[in-house]
């Protein structure tokens, strides 16, 4: 049994957009960076990951979200989060302190102005 | 011994092979529907059995005219040279040895097989394992696909079956190749047939309107076309014999039955001629269309049979002018006369026929049903009539229809006069139309067999069973189908559709809706939106189609359901209070208007109750009213049977003993019961546990009351702990890991035990799994114990929680 996940891109003025949707764990985590990193071209500005879809995410999730920032950075493009505040995810991004690497916003909207 | 977890992990790596193999078949079986070509589908289906069996080569060979050799006709890997190669088609060799099987041949090491010897091919390819499955039904084999490796490989059941799966796909497309040909032969052979013979032929669409006639009718009536066309089969009949006419014909329509009717019809010149009107349905890809039927003059018949009445001798001198063939016998049964007719049609002379049995110069098939029917009728009186096949001059045997009436003179019986007539037409075209409809019939069934699911897929939290039953014979294949998928926000998606129409069409459109709402099903959450775009897919295809669609959500946790039916009837809910039907969500079937109106009902599921999804099939009789059947339905499902038996009684109860109408396709589904006091759950220590962990701690929160968010967060704090559990049990082994969560005055306590120790894990992220767990938990202790580590958290969950 594999967890369900969904991960949709589209590309926006400036940005990449990838909706993560369903469950992430340490089963499929491996497989959305794969699938982020493959995304995002030489010259998109930013990759914003909409979690809004997204019902589960585990520490796997999390540290893909480290690594995509990292990596990112490196290539001088940025990672932004958009996560409503009423998510159930809300407090494990809070905890791990998600934000120090990549800006979370409520709306995706928000996330696109950057 | 294979341990739990080995098991876990090879049942979890099979289905998913399974799953794939089907997506390939069914792929498969969608190009040979789309029309591929023969050749194309071949090397296809090469392609598709090495990469799916992961051979190096994979080949399929059709047998020669002589039916001794086989050739190759594509491959996949294959060296140079092997193309166009002949092999034995004898059983001595491995294709030939399937092929006598009649099923999967394998072989895992040809250096210790004895069956049969390599070929000279596989020699020089080298190889040592191979599988080879037969194409196509016994006695009408087209021949083998095969795959083979020069190493060593073990084929499993599962994969058996896969590659008779394949060349069950390619039998049926070769059979419709074949079929093909047969039709525009026919089609072709019946527009020719149709206007150089000088029957009289008719064809009606399915209201039974005048589609088309052809010249020898047109000569004979000294109407147009376009005066003929669009009017009721009565236009030109005797208004003595029009009532009648009218009578039989509609019921002959209402029953889909063989039209058969001796009326007057008005010739150019205003006379009337007696003639014998047979029409067969037509059926165009398994579906009703009209009928297809002739007219023979049967005047002379008629008029010699009241001449008869008169005298005999004006009776002989109209009977050889007559170009009908006409026969008179002793109170025996035996020859007296026959008439120039006859005589000019078998080349026989009339010494030769005198004082003949019946069996002179007919078909050895149909010699010993003749004579004893005749002998019957003779020994009874009765009149007599068949249809048999009689040796012609020159000509083969032609079918002629034969009708026999005793004669009396003064009160005793003299012996019986009759006349035949030739139907060679009739017969051959009706000969040609059932096979075509047969062939249609086998395609559908193995294509529909092909797309739908052979076994449920295993769905945590849930109970599934499904019965799938053809209708009989005499009604073609249907296009219902059923299906179960898992949504990526966790709930379950079932759907039940039965797509109108029945035959080959209706089978590759319910391939093409089947795959359709695997696809929408993935991406649109509302049941609503699916049936929606469902529609806008259908109405926007090329060929119209219908389907009645019942679409249903299913959330594991809660019970609720929200659902769409298109003019579907709605699914039963078993509880132990009870049944009822649900009637919400009530639309227009699909393919029927764009832009549609698609509603959705919900409903929540009690627990321990159980959803029936079905098709009409299964409630829908000519005698009798739905509305009684769904009480049938209603009536039989127990709620305490578990649901192979619920099934099973179901089609008992509402079908008796009679073989269903149209198709039947039925789904029942049951969340599996949630403890309400105590959970405990032990898994293998491997990934794939957390998602079962995941859905089944989730159920059990819920029902205890926790909010999305509470269970969202001791969820995933249970499978930080348990992802230490499976992270740290290296290696093979049998290592599992435990579960415990029960509420301890309103808290939450739960724990995780496994048997390794706990280890701060390697990297950075894995030190955030006690952070996350500390930071989300109101307590969390660590004790390693003689058999392990046990993490036991506590949280004090919301105002909602029960205890």
């Amino acid at each position: 049994m594999t967890t369900p996940t969904e991960i949709a891109v589209e590309r926006r003025t400036g940005a990449i957009v990838a909706h993560v949707g369903g469950e992430v764990d340490m089963t499929n985590a491996g497989r959305l960076r794969d699938e982020l990193l493959a995304s995002v071209p030489n010259d998109a500005l930013a990759l914003v990951i909409d979690l809004s879809g997204c019902r589960y995410l585990d520490s796997a999730g999390i540290e893909v979200l480290f690594d995509m920032a990292r990596r990112l950075r490196r290539r001088r493009q940025e990672l932004r989060l958009a996560l409503p505040a009423s998510s159930p995810l809300k407090r494990l991004l809070d905890l791990t302190e998600v934000a120090s690497a990549a800006p979370v916003y409520e709306t995706l909207d928000a996330a696109l102005d950057g | 011994m294979a341990t739990a977890r080995d098991e876990a992990g090879r049942h979890r790596d099979e289905l998913r092979i399974r799953a794939r193999q089907q997506e390939a078949v069914a792929g498969l079986g969608q190009r040979a529907l789309a029309g591929m070509k023969l050749g194309h589908l071949l090397c296809e289906a090469a392609e598709t059995a090495a990469r799916e069996l992961e051979t190096e080569y994979a080949g399929v060979l059709e047998l020669t005219r002589d039916r001794r050799g086989l050739v190759v006709r594509a491959g996949y890997g294959l060296p140079d040279g092997v193309r166009d190669a002949v092999v034995s088609a004898g059983a001595e060799e491995m294709a030939g040895y399937a092929l006598q099987s009649d099923g999967p041949v394998i072989v895992e090491d040809f250096g210790e097989e004895a069956r049969f010897g390599p070929t000279a091919l596989q020699r020089r390819t080298g190889i040592v394992s191979a599988m080879i499955a037969p194409i196509g039904a016994r006695g009408r084999h087209f021949g083998v696909i095969g795959v083979h490796s020069p190493n060593p490989q073990h084929f499993s059941p599962d994969d058996a079956h896969f590659l008779q799966a394949l060349a069950n796909v390619l039998g049926a497309a070769a059979e419709r190749a074949r079929h093909d040909e047969v039709v525009r032969d026919s089609e072709a052979r019946f527009r020719e047939l149709a206007d150089t013979t000088p029957a009289l032929m008719w064809m009606t669409d399915a209201e039974g309107h005048v589609a088309f006639v052809n010249q020898g009718w047109l000569r004979f009536t000294g109407h147009s076309l376009g005066e003929e066309l669009g009017h009721g089969f009565e236009l030109n009949a005797h208004p003595d014999d029009r009532d009648e006419l009218i009578a039989r014909w509609r019921e002959a329509i209402r029953c889909r039955e063989e039209f058969r009717f001796e009326y007057r019809l008005a010739r150019h010149d205003g006379t009337y001629r007696w003639v014998l009107a047979v029409g067969t349905p037509r059926l165009v890809e398994g579906e009703f269309v009209g009928y297809v039927g002739t007219a023979t003059d049967i005047h002379e018949r008629r008029t010699m049979e009241e001449a008869l009445r008169e005298s005999e001798a004006s009776f002989r001198d109209l009977a050889d002018t007559a170009p009908a063939m006409i026969w008179t016998t002793d109170e025996h049964g035996l020859v007296t006369f026959v008439n120039e007719g006859w005589m000019r049609f078998t080349g026989t002379t009339l010494e030769e026929e005198l004082g003949a049995t019946w069996t002179l110069g007919v078909h050895p098939d149909d010699a010993d049903e003749l004579q004893k029917s005749w002998d019957e009728a003779v020994a009874e009186r009765r009149p007599w009539e068949r249809e048999y096949r009689l040796r012609a001059r020159g000509r083969g045997y032609r079918w002629i229809a034969d009708r026999g009436v005793p004669r009396y003179e003064g009160g005793r019986f003299v012996g019986y006069v009759g006349t035949a007539i030739d139907i060679h037409e009739r017969k051959t075209m009706e000969g040609r139309l059932r096979e075509v409809y047969e062939q249609e019939h086998r395609i559908a069934e193995t294509l529909q067999r092909s797309l739908l699911p052979e076994r449920l897929p295993k769905v945590e939290g849930l109970d599934l069973a499904a019965r799938y039953l053809p209708a009989g014979q005499e009604t073609a294949i249907g296009g219902d189908w059923y299906d179960v998928l898992e949504r990526p926000d966790g709930r379950v998606a079932l759907v039940v559709g039965d797509v109108v129409g029945q035959g080959l069409r209706a089978a590759a459109t319910m391939g093409q809706l089947r795959n359709a709402c695997r696809a929408y099903g993935l991406i649109e959450a509302s049941p609503a939106e699916v049936v929606a775009r469902i529609n806008r897919l259908v109405t926007s295809g090329v060929e119209e189609a219908m389907a009645t669609v019942l679409y249903l959500v299913l959330d594991r946790e809660t019970g609720e359901v929200a659902f769409t039916s298109a003019g579907h009837p709605p699914p039963l809910l078993v509880t132990a209070e009870g049944t009822r039907f649900l009637d919400g969500g009530r639309s227009v079937p699909v393919g029927a208007v764009e832009p549609a109106v698609f509603r959705e009902g919900t409903a929540v599921l009690p627990p321990g109750s159980s959803l029936v999804l079905y098709t009409d099939g299964l409630v829908e009789r000519r005698d009798v009213p739905i509305d009684r059947r769904l009480d049938d339905l209603a009536r039989a499902a127990a709620p305490e049977d578990d649901l192979e038996q619920l099934c099973d009684r179901i089609l008992t109860r509402v079908l008796g003993d009679q073989v269903p109408l149209d198709d039947v396709a039925l789904l029942a589904v049951r969340p599996t019961p949630v403890p309400l006091d105590r959970f405990d759950l032990s898994l293998p220590a491997e990934p794939g546990s957390l998602l079962v962990l995941r859905r089944r701690l989730g159920r059990f929160l819920h029902a205890a009351g926790a909010t999305e968010l509470e269970a969202y967060e001791v969820t995933l704090t249970v499978c930080e702990a348990a992802g230490n559990a499976i992270e740290h049990a290296y290696g093979p082994g049998d290592e599992t890991f435990r579960v415990e969560a029960a509420f301890e005055d309103g808290e939450l306590v739960a724990s995780v035990t496994d048997s390794g120790s706990w280890r701060e894990r390697r990297s950075e992220h894995r030190g955030r799994g006690l952070s996350i767990i500390k930071g989300l938990m109101d307590d969390v202790d660590v004790a390693t114990e003689d058999q392990g580590t046990v993490v036991k958290m506590r949280r004090q969950l919301g105002a909602g929680t029960l205890a």
